[in-house]
């Protein structure tokens, strides 16, 4: 705004000074520009800096350098350059491994699930088929307003036998069921990341929809398609993109999966410490106190996340591409 | 001009924040932690300070008596949680921002690490000879890694059978005294009916399956050959692992945690018919369940080899010099009469029963003088304790990171409890989970998997 009316002043000098002067002004506010443009975007290159590039590089110097003794390590310490050591040694722990088969199922069931019921309850909520339908997103949207801990807290609590009153109900109609035992673990953790962000990611769905042009959809029902078919075949298609979104913010979450896990350790043996990749990173360096193999591991889990990311975008780049040649 | 330019300076301003935020933060540390580290050097003129981190139940009434009794030297103590509930990563992350206590509480299983991460002093040359003839040398073994001594201990503790002896004579069971015997018993307990069973195995117990193994002849971790040899799955650690796998398969034994709720119910509800645990553990249990009272008595452990008993420990601490210590003579000071006075086990017993069998075998007339023995119906369980301590086994050694080498452990010991694996895959695991971490360590390793 300034920049205009600084253009119109020049444009008001005399003619010979006007050339002249209407470069400086140029220059002048393109520099203005630079500078609004560099003090707007410095916090968040700071912040990138500060919370995202150093650790990243702490992280990666820590996994290439160890505090070694010769022998049976009971001699003085010294820190080392020890290569990729760290790195060989994470790839070839089965307990690793096994976290990431876990995180790996987890998100098989998770994803699908939660891009899934997210979107139907979008649908439904737009269809205008539910009553009251602030208070349902309400209702949905706040377990995402609770904080993962106390969330997990408040789950252990209902799955924990002997406190919890839905085992205790449960029991009095003589069905016996374990959450937390061998193979009810996953589904139950998968039940609490559910329950905290379905909410959130219907909302992001139900406003893609609320973008979605009313006559495309008058259309729709003209052509004859009826409720569900305009659901599935229009709106859908419509918010495809948000649905990439969903998915690939979910999935980046998965792949960190910790917080749930950690508490519910504290219920079940068949939650281990090295259960998903982070909590492996979390014992490497605070049980085992092994920081360069907490290091390797992190890289090794930021690179994978990274790969898988970029995987997906490429993969739905491609496939919309194709999309759109065929029509 | 004067507007943008203020706005300029409030965004600059407010860039700066965190950042100085931070740094605020970072010296405000600093000077905490700089503090603290005088505070243990200052005191009155004359007298030594040091600080005392335990999670050991009476070190309060020990550090009272010790501090009320000597002028030169005064303890600060912090009784801190146990071991695995926080304990020993407080510890580790003390002396990672070099602040740890003068003295530490270490377990055995715990101590080779500590000694590797260097949080244990050497303290070989400041431990006396007095001292050093007082102790078991089989106590002493366990804290000496390449002739270097790291730890003290207090106590060691041989594995005991602990049973039921009003059931035992309502049955007319005998007490056995090889491990042939104890399956035996195990079906016939079985057949009594009423849920009893004979034992737990217990799905959180890498300390008693050490036992077990050790006092088969089973060597986890080897140092001789100056690297550190693992093998979790060797013979008599497959004959131990074979034995259990056959008590759970037949149903012979409960399979849960035994510091869950159902196995306080199995102990309380008299189902389970024998403890398999250290010494330690016949104090601990007048405390925890005081209306049993006469119906327990303490027996030796199983054998394998009626001719040839052994044995191995199950629990038992020792107290580190750590290597912030600035005053290491006035804690080895400290611990010496922690670990060798009669007036320190004294005021130990004071806080409540306990039945700790202590390295220095001098004080165990103290302890079995303190001991009510009317739990036990009058058994003189010292003079058991005494004959047992000397059929431990010399040479076993514990593993360089053994918490974590036991949650692996007993990870695949619950799923065996649930029906998947066994809990001889469940050594493997262990092993398997661990050698990673020992050569990202950069130990020397060596490993056998028969």
């Amino acid at each position: 705004m300034t920049a205009t009316a600084h253009v119109r002043t020049a444009q008001a000098a005399p003619p010979q000074a006007a050339d002249v002067s209407r470069r400086k002004a140029q220059r002048s506010a393109q520099r203005r520009r630079n500078g609004a443009a560099g003090v707007l975007m410095a916090p968040f290159f700071l912040l990138l800096l500060l919370v995202f590039l150093i650790p990243v590089g702490t992280a990666v110097w820590l996994s290439f350098f160890s505090d070694d003794q010769p022998g049976l390590g009971f001699g003085p310490e010294r820190t080392v350059f020890v290569g990729l050591r760290s790195y060989a040694a994470v790839v070839t722990d089965p307990t690793f491994l096994s976290g990431l088969g876990t995180v790996g199922l987890y998100c098989v069931i998770y994803i699908p699930l939660m891009v899934i019921g997210s979107l139907a309850l979008a649908l439904l909520l737009d269809s205008g088929v539910v009553r009251l339908r602030s208070w349902a997103q309400l209702g949905l949207f706040l377990p995402h307003a609770v904080p993962g801990i106390i969330a997990a807290l408040i789950w252990l609590y209902l799955y924990t036998p002997g406190i919890s009153p839905v085992i205790e109900a449960l029991g009095k109609a003589d069905i016996t069921v374990d959450f937390l035992g061998l193979h009810t673990t996953l589904p139950s953790i998968v039940n609490i990341a559910l329950w905290s962000n379905l909410g959130y990611n219907m909302v992001v769905f139900y406003a893609a929809l609320q973008a979605v042009p009313r006559e495309v959809l008058e259309a729709s029902v003209v052509d004859g398609a009826g409720p569900v078919r305009t659901a599935l075949q229009v709106k859908a298609p419509l918010v495809r993109s948000s649905i990439v979104m969903v998915a690939m913010f979910t999935l980046i979450w998965a792949l960190q999966l910790f917080t749930e896990p950690m508490l519910l350790h504290q219920s079940s043996q068949m939650i281990n410490t090295r259960f998903s990749p982070s909590m492996y990173i979390y014992d490497a360096a605070f049980s085992r106190n092994n920081y360069s193999l907490a290091a390797a591991a992190s890289v090794i889990l930021l690179i994978i996340t990274i790969a898988i990311s970029y995987g997906v975008t490429r993969w739905t780049n491609r496939v919309e591409k194709a999309e759109e040649h065929a029509r | 001009m004067p507007g943008r330019q203020s706005r300029r300076s409030v965004l600059a301003a407010i860039t700066a924040l965190p950042l100085t935020g931070a740094l605020g933060a970072c010296s405000g540390n600093d000077s905490a932690s700089a503090r603290s580290g005088s505070s243990s050097k200052s005191g009155t003129k004359g007298t030594t300070t040091i600080t005392f981190w335990s999670a050991l139940r009476g070190s309060q009434q020990v550090v009272d008596a010790f501090n009320k009794t000597h002028d030169h030297i005064q303890v600060d103590f912090e009784q801190i949680p146990s071991g695995t509930q926080g304990g020993y990563l407080k510890l580790s992350n003390a002396a990672r921002a070099g602040n740890a206590p003068d003295v530490a509480t270490i377990e055995y299983p715990q101590l080779p690490g500590f000694a590797i991460d260097g949080v244990a002093r050497d303290i070989t040359s400041v431990i006396s000879d007095e001292l050093r003839a007082k102790l078991l040398p089989q106590s002493l073994g366990q804290t000496t890694f390449e002739k270097r001594t790291y730890s003290v201990p207090l106590d060691l503790e041989p594995m005991v059978l602990h049973y039921r002896k009003d059931l035992f004579d309502k049955f007319g069971f005998d007490v056995p005294t090889t491990w042939d015997e104890y399956a035996e018993l195990a079906r016939r307990v079985r057949r009594t009916g009423g849920g009893r069973r004979i034992a737990t195995f217990p799905t959180d117990g890498m300390s008693q399956m050490a036992a077990w193994c050790w006092q088969a002849g089973a060597q986890w971790f080897d140092i001789s050959k100056g690297a550190w040899n693992v093998s979790m799955a060797d013979a008599p650690t497959r004959k131990v692992a074979a034995y259990w796998q056959r008590l759970i398969d037949e149903g012979l034994v409960y399979c849960n945690s035994s510091t869950s709720r159902l196995y306080d119910a199995q102990i309380g509800n008299g189902l389970v018919l024998t403890r398999l645990s250290g010494a330690w553990d016949a104090g601990a249990q007048m405390n925890a369940r005081p209306e049993q009272k006469g119906k327990w008595r303490i027996a030796p452990l199983p054998q394998w080899t009626p001719g040839r008993p052994a044995l191995g420990t199950h629990g038992g601490s020792t107290f580190a010099v750590t290597k912030d210590s600035k005053h290491p003579e006035a804690a080895m000071e400290f611990i010496e009469w922690q670990v060798a006075h009669p007036d320190a086990l004294r005021a130990r017993l004071s806080s409540g029963a306990s039945s700790q069998y202590p390295a220095a075998t001098g004080l165990i007339p103290v302890g079995r003088a303190a001991f009510d023995r009317s739990y036990y119906g009058g058994q003189d369980i010292y003079r058991l304790f005494e004959e047992e301590a000397h059929k431990i086994r010399d040479g076993w050694v514990w593993g360089p990171r053994m918490t974590a080498t036991g949650y692996v452990m007993q990870d695949a010991f619950a799923r065996a409890g649930a029906g998947s694996g066994t809990i001889l895959s469940a050594m493997r695991a262990a092993q398997d989970g661990t050698m990673p971490d020992l050569k990202a360590l950069g130990l020397t390793t060596t490993q056998h998997s028969t």
